[in-house]
């Protein structure tokens, strides 16, 4: 997934190129020099008049808007917007109780939210029930990871899911596609696909909820603070697979409290903030100080490059 | 003198190397996969897989696995892992290692050995060449050894290979590439490469930058060493010196580097000034991964030295990758070696100092990565460098391997 190319395809060149609109030096400069200009000037020069966040050509895989959720009376969740795009890693951040979790469960369709529009892919759809999540590719990995800790990886990885053939089970598939999945995973230190959940270490777990996620040919991948209880090794593999996935065209929604696994994997960063979102910006645009202040007060003292 | 197009034995010895490279880098693919993709009709690929067969090459068989489709399968090319290999090696701080690599980039045994910071260099050739001998022995009986390569963390001169400048690994000026050729007695060539070059080369073509032809490097041992790639090359610059990014002056009368100067990005990011930030001496015999990891794994665990230690080398890395951004605009920055650690402990500050240092349009559209072959970078480049040559013109190669002239000196 790379919509915009590398800059490398050869752009036709217009004769006497034009001033440019908001560059950041304008018209001002003689720019007689055009002949010289090479692509690379243009793209880069052209390129620093787009404000709007990256990927806004690209149909956003998720888009929530207008989303308000209640608790009875409680209010969690206010005319929210959410959007994750695939290909990139979206960092869903805020301190404890703004939102982040009643947020991914409405996207989960764990509960159905009170107003607000869900689109998957360009299309409005409707979600009440996991099922349903299910169904258009959407995969939550949750806190505790939910796996059962006296099955083995593949029992694990099919559960309630199983592969059949006739009136067995289809073993030796299901075995086949546990391996590619956590091989396309780079994870060579789990052994056998047979050994149970219970033999595991943290990271390894974590990383059985993660290929449990994406053996589905799925299309967004929710993970809800994939490194809270790891250690550091552990923690830095399970950011690589993150970035891996999205790399792969996966769109990826991270919660997280650590702002340095934010900065390093992310490519957008949405902060809640007492149950709005207050704002969804590149990560390219905005320092950590930036972040930590939407986190804690939901504004920014610099507003930076934002919509 | 007028010359033509290239002749009918150019474009054969072209597509020999173009479909060789193809299964050695993408790996075993059918005849049919290979037609698509390289853009050649079934009967040329058809021929010149039987001459890469003839020359011991490639094989052909059966795909493997339940075929469930109709008609005939189509031959699924293989690669001669086991039976055309190169010999890598990788000259670190504190280890030395020795690979066989096979046809396909499969490293079918590897030698490794630790090496002490006080060690004599003269050591180092011995203990080289024994790794490449025992694994030369081991070797299958008829495999060719197809070229050798060594990734050394200094600065090569590419005319002759010769060592010009190696601080943290004090050799002074060496021929290291001759010397082991001479001892190895292969007939092959050694090429001596900078190692972070090799990185490169290797996470581009293996790696993390597999689809991004303008990329960037960037290693850390106990220095920083650097790799740029361009347009789909290597950029070595007149000599070959390029892309010594450790020496990029960050902070203008900095810490003194080891290379003379002051405020190289080496001197403010490097293993010693992290460690000295953390008020942390050297332990000899911990290799300075190690030590690295050390602090990282503090860091996250709560200790406010060695954060801060973190966060001020993540500051000036920061920097450097700013003005790389602005400078190349690449389309990827791959942080491997210890600056693997130190990115992912860090990355807070290297992207805050690149939200506001580097130009927007460059900055934008960057990704920074860790690298995707691990500590193996320099292994995995210096096994693509010494295959270049028999990818360029497989059956030459081959041919003048396996009946070595009368004359190796």
């Amino acid at each position: 997934m790379n919509p915009a190319g590398n800059g490398r395809e050869p752009v036709a060149r217009p004769i006497g190129f034009p001033a440019l609109p908001d560059g950041p030096d304008g018209a001002s400069g003689p720019w007689n020099a055009a002949d010289t200009l090479t692509d690379h000037d243009r793209l880069a020069r052209g390129g620093a008049a787009r404000w709007e966040p990256l990927g806004m050509s690209v149909t956003p895989a998720l888009d929530l808007r207008g989303i308000g959720k209640s608790y009875g009376s409680v209010k969690v969740l206010d005319d929210v917007a959410f959007s994750a795009y695939p290909g990139e890693v979206t960092a869903l951040v805020g301190d404890n109780g703004a939102g982040k979790t009643t947020l991914v469960k409405c996207i989960g369709g764990i509960h159905p939210f009170d107003t607000g529009e869900y689109r998957f892919e360009g299309r409005p759809v409707r979600v009440g029930s996991p099922r349903d999540a299910t169904r258009l590719g959407i995969e939550i990995v949750h806190q505790d990871l939910a796996l059962c800790e006296n099955l083995d990886i593949v029992e694990n990885l099919f559960l309630g899911r199983e592969r059949r053939r006739g009136l067995a089970l289809d073993e030796d598939t299901m075995e086949e596609m546990a391996r590619t999945t956590l091989s396309g995973l780079s994870v060579r230190t789990m052994g056998s696909v047979r050994r149970r959940i219970s033999t595991l270490s943290g990271g390894q777990r974590q990383t059985v909820a993660i290929a449990r996620a994406v053996l589905w040919d799925s299309k967004v991948v929710v993970l809800d603070e994939p490194a809270a209880a790891l250690g550091v090794a552990q923690t830095q593999q399970v950011l690589e697979i993150v970035r891996r996935l999205a790399d792969r065209g996966l769109a990826v929604v991270l919660i997280s409290h650590n702002m340095n696994d934010v900065f390093a994997v992310s490519d957008r960063i949405a902060a809640l903030y007492l149950g709005r979102m207050v704002a969804q910006v590149s990560t390219a645009d905005v320092t950590h100080r930036q972040v930590v202040e939407l986190i804690t007060s939901g504004t920014s003292g610099e507003p930076g490059k934002r919509r | 003198m007028m010359k033509g197009g290239p002749s009918q034995e150019d474009i054969r010895r072209h597509n020999l190397g173009t479909l060789l490279r193809f299964v050695h880098l993408r790996g075993p693919a059918s005849r049919a996969t290979l037609a698509e993709s390289l853009g050649l009709n079934r009967s040329t690929i058809m021929a010149l897989t039987a001459d890469l067969t003839a020359a011991g090459l490639v094989r052909e068989e059966l795909p493997r696995g339940p075929g469930r489709r109709a008609g005939r399968p189509s031959l699924v090319v293989r690669p001669e892992s086991t039976r055309v290999y190169v010999l890598a090696f990788e000259v670190g701080v504190d280890r030395l290692v020795v690979a066989r690599v096979g046809l396909g980039g499969i490293v079918l045994d590897r030698r490794e050995g630790v090496r002490s910071r006080d060690s004599d260099p003269a050591d180092l050739i011995g203990v080289l060449v024994a790794g490449a001998r025992s694994l030369v022995r081991k070797a299958e009986r008829g495999a060719v050894c197809v070229g050798a390569a060594v990734g050394f963390p200094g600065t090569v001169r590419r005319s002759d290979d010769t060592i010009m400048f190696g601080p943290n690994l004090d050799v002074g000026d060496l021929r290291l590439g001759d010397l082991l050729s001479r001892r190895l007695g292969l007939g092959i060539p050694v090429s001596v490469c900078n190692d972070a070059n090799l990185g490169a080369l290797a996470e581009h073509e293996r790696g993390a930058g597999v689809n991004s032809d303008n990329l960037i490097y960037l290693h850390g041992d106990v220095g920083v060493g650097g790799g740029i790639i361009a347009h789909g090359r290597l950029l070595t610059g007149d000599e070959g010196y390029g892309g010594e990014i450790g020496h990029m002056i960050v902070n203008p009368g900095g810490r003194p580097c080891a290379c003379g100067s002051k405020g190289c990005l080496e001197a403010e990011v490097g293993e010693r000034t992290l460690l000295a930030h953390a008020g942390r001496e050297e332990i000899p015999g911990q290799p300075g991964r190690d030590a690295v990891r050390d602090i990282v794994a503090s860091a996250d665990a709560g200790d406010i030295v060695a954060r801060e230690a973190l966060q001020r080398v993540g500051t000036w890395l920061g920097f450097g990758v700013a003005n790389l951004v602005n400078i190349f605009n690449p389309g990827l920055i791959v942080f491997g070696g210890t600056l693997r650690d130190i990115y992912l402990g860090a990355a807070a500050q290297i992207r805050s100092v690149l939200a506001t240092g580097a130009l927007a349009a460059s900055r934008e559209k960057v990704k920074l990565r860790t690298a995707a072959l691990g500590d193996d970078t320099t292994l995995v480049g210096a096994a693509e460098f010494a295959f270049a040559e028999v990818l360029a013109d497989p059956l030459q190669v081959l041919a003048r391997l396996k009946a070595p002239e009368d004359s190796p000196v």
